[in-house]
């Protein structure tokens, strides 16, 4: 029994993480919340409906429609509701939040126009395909979840250690003047930040459409609070930390529904954030700054 | 007569207008100190319950429960404040996002008490109390030539606007004291206005403390007038609303945030094929007011143009008092 609810919250974290890495990504390089991320990856799980119950596609063929409309959302949003707001003089901090906000509440009400308002169940061929080990059943869909998110995060680390545009990222995220002034593109960098990030989310999306076998448009905005309190759980712009946050999350609201109170199960995020904005506001991983906090 | 004019439908939308105008002036005052706050939904919904519990579980006057209401939420924002500022900017804005958010699975989940999503009916209507109260001493409203119904939206009009021309000149009398000032020098720069000797922990906590009281304030006259209250009253979606009503208004002037609030309000009834876009059109507000007017419609420049346009009129007796606030 508490393995099942293990392997359950193992599963449920590496999709939180999945999540709270774009967030990650976005606020590393441009120092901002993407309140519009959960919305991003809410279209994902739409698409994925639509290719794989409306369409009959399989699905690696949703997979990449979902990575092609989000990477779209994200150039936008980028170009729309980022852009304008930078290098502008007089700006304030709040108004790229405020503006992503705007996103956010834009495409809830347009799939909420566009999907209706319901559930929409994600079928796919492989949904009741499981194992028996010993008590134990794990579902096929677990396996390739774990395996997905593992395989993302592993490319991801590479990418940004090892290739050049991976380190010309971490350039901009550690001082966007300096990078530019030593030959890094930022505006480039900055655009393929966004759109990485959202294509992540579009995965993810699917992702959360096989966990759960259910998609509407209200679940953008509790998987983006959930990504916000993972972010601030591991550190704002910390890779690793996104990752853990997002599996000791998963990992708690599975063992709260299982043992406790299922109705609170949205609260705890929440309750984290507030407890570790006030004990430890750089995160669990986070590194103590001048700027913490800010 | 007076009856032929009033329509208790346009009364219960003047209605919604004061109650968002205060809600407005709450994200305004907490802004005027350079702190976004997204619990004011949250407020508000402590607020609202607060007060429908009391009038209805312990039978307390309504005015009773509504000061009773916007204590508890502001007693809450101390206790939500003091921690939140070692907390700046976004962190803020999430940590009360976050609050907001506990407070309204706690409405949700506390099934024994606040019944749950299904939410709070029955809940004591302000001008059906007085109705009732002038009724019983005698008075008839047919001697004004009112319905009983008219006289009801007519009595709840009227005290919201009482209220909220009070909370205005509260509010106007702050930004010219002490207190404004400091809010003021504090969200142009935090540091310098330390070093200024400006106790910024205390400045800070009380402008929070106040959008708190207001919300609050502003919920429980809320529940008072609907006689309805849900957890989904209270959810994401009016955090943004009432942010849009600072931010499409403008927020560095009070003037932004009740015309915000009065425009924001007004535009859903007046365009009903607008209504059902109604939070596409809020997305696009925000989006575009970030991109072009980051500080809304109205900011102290078009103030300025108003009263130039007013001055020659009334040269004399208005230049005094413009000289005080430059």
């Amino acid at each position: 029994m508490i393995l099942e609810q293990l392997i359950n919250g193992i599963t449920l974290g590496s999709i939180y993480a999945i999540v709270a890495l774009g967030f990650t990504l976005v606020f590393g390089v441009l120092g901002i919340i993407n309140m519009a991320h959960g919305e991003i990856f809410m279209f994902g799980a739409f698409i994925g409906v639509i290719m794989t119950s409306t369409l009959g596609l399989p699905i690696w063929v949703a997979f990449l429609a979902a990575i092609i409309v989000t990477a779209i959302l994200g150039y936008m949003l980028e170009r729309f509701a980022l852009r304008p707001l930078r290098g502008k003089q007089g700006v304030s901090h709040l108004a790229p939040l405020i503006s992503t906000i705007g996103v956010s509440i834009l495409l809830e009400n347009v799939s909420h126009h566009l999907f209706g308002a319901g559930n929409h169940p994600f079928r796919n061929a492989f949904a009741d395909i499981s194992f028996q080990i010993g008590s134990i059943t794990i579902y096929l869909v677990q396996i390739l979840i774990f395996v997905i998110s593992i395989l993302l995060m592993m490319a991801l680390s590479y990418w940004l250690s090892k290739t050049k545009a991976g380190k010309a990222l971490r350039a901009t995220a550690e001082n966007l003047e300096t990078a530019s002034l030593l030959g890094v593109n930022t505006k480039k960098i900055i655009v393929l930040t966004v759109v990485i990030a959202s294509a992540m989310g579009g995965i993810a999306g699917i992702l959360v459409g096989m966990a759960f076998n259910s998609v509407n448009p209200q679940m953008g905005l509790s998987m983006g609070l959930k990504g916000l309190a993972i972010i601030i759980l591991g550190g704002m712009g910390n890779v690793k930390g996104a990752m853990a946050g997002g599996l000791i999350l998963g990992l708690s609201e599975t063992l709260i529904v299982a043992y406790g109170d299922s109705g609170y199960r949205d609260a705890i995020a929440f309750i984290a954030i507030i407890i570790i904005l006030m004990l430890r506001p750089q995160g669990l991983f986070g590194q103590k700054t001048t700027e913490a906090g800010r | 007569m007076l009856g032929e004019f009033i329509n208790p439908y346009y009364l219960q939308v003047a209605s919604f207008i004061l109650i968002n105008i205060i809600l407005g002036l709450s994200i305004y005052v907490t802004l005027s100190s350079g702190q976004l706050s997204l619990g004011s939904a949250g407020f508000m919904g402590i607020g609202a319950y607060t007060s429908a519990l009391l009038t209805i579980n312990f039978d307390l006057p309504i005015i009773a429960g509504i000061i009773a209401g916007a204590l508890v939420a502001g007693i809450l924002g101390i206790l939500i404040g003091i921690p939140s500022l070692r907390l700046q900017g976004v962190y803020l804005a999430i940590a009360t996002l976050g609050f907001g958010e506990v407070i309204r699975v706690f409405f949700v989940n506390w099934e024994s008490v606040t019944k749950g999503a299904v939410g709070i009916s029955n809940i004591p209507h302000i001008g059906r109390e007085i109705f009732r109260m002038l009724r019983d001493s005698g008075f008839d409203p047919g001697v004004l030539g009112l319905k009983n119904n008219q006289f009801v939206f007519l009595t709840v009009f009227i005290l919201l606007l009482i209220v909220n021309i009070f909370v205005v000149w509260f509010l106007i009398r702050q930004n010219k004291s002490r207190v404004g000032r400091a809010f003021a020098s504090i969200k142009m720069d935090e540091k310098a206005a330390e070093a200024m000797g400006i106790n910024i922990t205390y400045y800070k906590v009380l402008a929070f403390t106040q959008g708190a009281v207001l919300s609050g304030f502003a919920g429980a006259l809320y529940a008072h007038v609907m006689a309805y209250i849900s957890p989904a009253d209270f959810a994401y979606h009016r955090a943004v609303e009432i942010l849009i009503f600072a931010v499409f208004g403008g927020s560095e002037v009070i003037w932004g945030a009740i015309f915000g609030a009065a425009f924001m309000t007004t535009m859903p009834e007046v365009l009903r094929f607008i209504s059902e876009y109604r939070y596409m059109i809020y997305g696009l507000v925000l989006i575009v007011m970030m991109a072009f007017r980051p500080q809304g419609i109205i900011d102290a420049q078009v103030l300025d143009w108003f009263k130039k346009r007013k001055l020659p009129k009334r040269r004399v007796d208005h230049g005094s008092s413009n000289q005080k606030h430059l």
